[in-house]
């Protein structure tokens, strides 16, 4: 791992929704190893910004580049990096029609990224990491929340990306549930995984963050480490929105 | 003595051809290999229009679905059409109008149409526009977050609809394909119109030659029932078997 390797820069990004300008001018840099929280307001882009780095929101103008590739439009090379490019959405979205263990199967055996065995294999081992090595058999509607969520999890490390894309993975669980999901996710950080989360969980984006940016109305008004986020906000709105949340 | 024919009368159970009168009895004793036939011949129409609308109505309800607008438009134009036009229509427009056309106007000789073709065609379209509605609609029923997972993943879009939309679709599709499968399979004694020999047809025939029209009507009647129930029993079977619970 070289935390001073560039893993995405992000050049002007642009993205409107006909008329609404959702991001209007985002750069950023993602190092390797990096845990970067993303904070704000709601609306604030944020997770259009997340969106567009997996290409699930098709940007309006900008530049990204993934390992020094620039993304192209190109459905197969979009493809390709959505395997390494591990993403986990605030409703979960584990596929109902599947009990948790195809779940975590589908897509590496689908892509045939490895055999049938060598995904079951992984697909437990991935399960009994996030705590829910008996749960290998039950259905999505069979699980809690914070279940369902680190499921999501384990989904998207079997396919073994090295970026993980964190959409407010917390926003929809009850509150008691949060903590499991959230030491799934600090343990994650822990053995080094790059990690761009969306989040209003301040405490975890200051235990975890390696650094936090702070987005309003489509543009990164500040940037810093936790401490000079939280402790010193330079920007008044930064202060502003952390005065409402802390 | 007058002849009275009453499912009723005391003579109905035992009555027959020799004291001019017919029961039920008579009726099924007489026609009812003739009857039963029919009705195979029904279901066998009904088949094969199910078999060609489920794969029409599963094109044409993607195609209404995907991002393509020439794909979008041209589902809105034929589920419209086919929906505008009544369904008598629709079969005389196929068996008499298509072949006249093929060999009157465009002068290809030898055009003809069975009146099973005919009949299997118009309900396929008939039935199919319908599918399409009901397919779109079960798709876009699935939370779009589904697919985004399965593309999140990597997977390509033909395969997300494959292995994660479809199936949950199709799930909460069933009923109201059950209904339309119903629907399709009495639909199919409009085509008595163009002589198919199915079992409205068979029994207007029966009527004809007995004028026993009540108790011929009822024995009809009786038969469609028993088929639609046998039907939606094996729904409801169906239905119960794809819960997704861990079993």
């Amino acid at each position: 791992m070289n935390p001073d390797k560039v893993k995405i820069r992000v050049e002007h990004l642009k993205k409107d929704f006909g008329q609404l300008t959702v991001l209007k001018d985002v750069s950023a840099e993602i190092h390797e190893g990096e845990v970067v929280v993303i904070i704000g307001p709601s609306g604030s882009g944020k997770s259009t910004f997340l969106r567009c780095l997996n290409r699930l929101e098709e940007a309006s103008g900008g530049k990204i580049t993934v390992d020094d590739i620039e993304l192209s439009d190109s459905q197969k090379e979009i493809n390709r990096l959505r395997e390494r490019v591990g993403m986990v959405f605030q409703h979960f979205n584990l596929f109902n029609n599947m009990n948790v263990l195809r779940n975590l199967m589908l897509a590496p055996v689908d892509l045939k990224k490895c055999s049938k065995a060598e995904a079951r294999e992984r697909a437990e081992k991935m399960l009994e990491r996030v705590g829910l090595k008996e749960k290998a058999k039950a259905y999505p509607r069979e699980l809690s929340g914070g279940q369902k969520q680190r499921v999501a999890i384990a989904r998207a490390l079997c396919m073994k990306p090295d970026i993980m894309l964190f959409d407010e993975p917390t926003s929809a669980l009850d509150p008691e549930m949060v903590g499991e999901v959230l030491e799934v996710m600090k343990e994650l950080a822990r053995e080094g995984m790059t990690m761009v989360v969306v989040t209003h969980e301040m405490g975890f984006a200051r235990e975890v963050a390696d650094r936090v940016l702070f987005m309003d109305e489509g543009l990164i008004l500040e940037e810093g480490t936790p401490e000079e986020i939280f402790r010193h906000p330079a920007n008044p709105r930064t202060r502003d929105f952390l005065e409402k949340v802390l | 003595m007058s002849r009275t024919f009453s499912l009723f009368s005391p003579d109905f159970r035992f009555s027959g051809f020799r004291k001019g009168r017919i029961s039920v009895i008579d009726i099924l004793s007489r026609y009812g290999t003739l009857l039963l036939t029919a009705m195979g011949q029904t279901l066998l129409l009904a088949l094969y229009g199910l078999f060609f609308a489920c794969i029409i109505g599963l094109i044409v309800g993607i195609m209404s679905v995907v991002k393509n607008r020439f794909c979008r438009g041209f589902a809105l134009v034929f589920v419209n059409l086919i929906r505008g036009i009544p369904m008598i229509v629709l079969a005389y427009f196929i068996f008499f109008g298509v072949p006249y056309f093929c060999n009157m106007i465009l002068k290809i000789g030898g055009v003809t149409l069975t009146a099973l073709e005919a009949g299997s065609i118009c309900l396929a379209l008939n039935c199919g526009a319908y599918m399409a509605e009901i397919i779109r609609a079960g798709i876009q029923s699935v939370d779009v977050g589904q697919m985004e997972a399965a593309r999140s993943l990597g997977l390509p879009y033909w395969r997300s609809m494959h292995r994660v939309v479809l199936p949950q679709a199709i799930r909460t599709m069933i009923p109201s394909i059950i209904n339309q499968f119903i629907i399709t399979l009495k639909d199919t004694s409009i085509l008595s119109v163009i002589g198919f020999p199915e079992l409205v047809n068979t029994a207007k025939n029966v009527v004809a030659n007995t004028f026993m029209s009540f108790q011929t009507w009822g024995i009809v009647a009786i038969m469609y029932l028993i088929v639609i129930l046998l039907l939606q029993w094996a729904a409801k079977a169906l239905e119960r078997r794809l819960k997704y619970e861990s079993r």
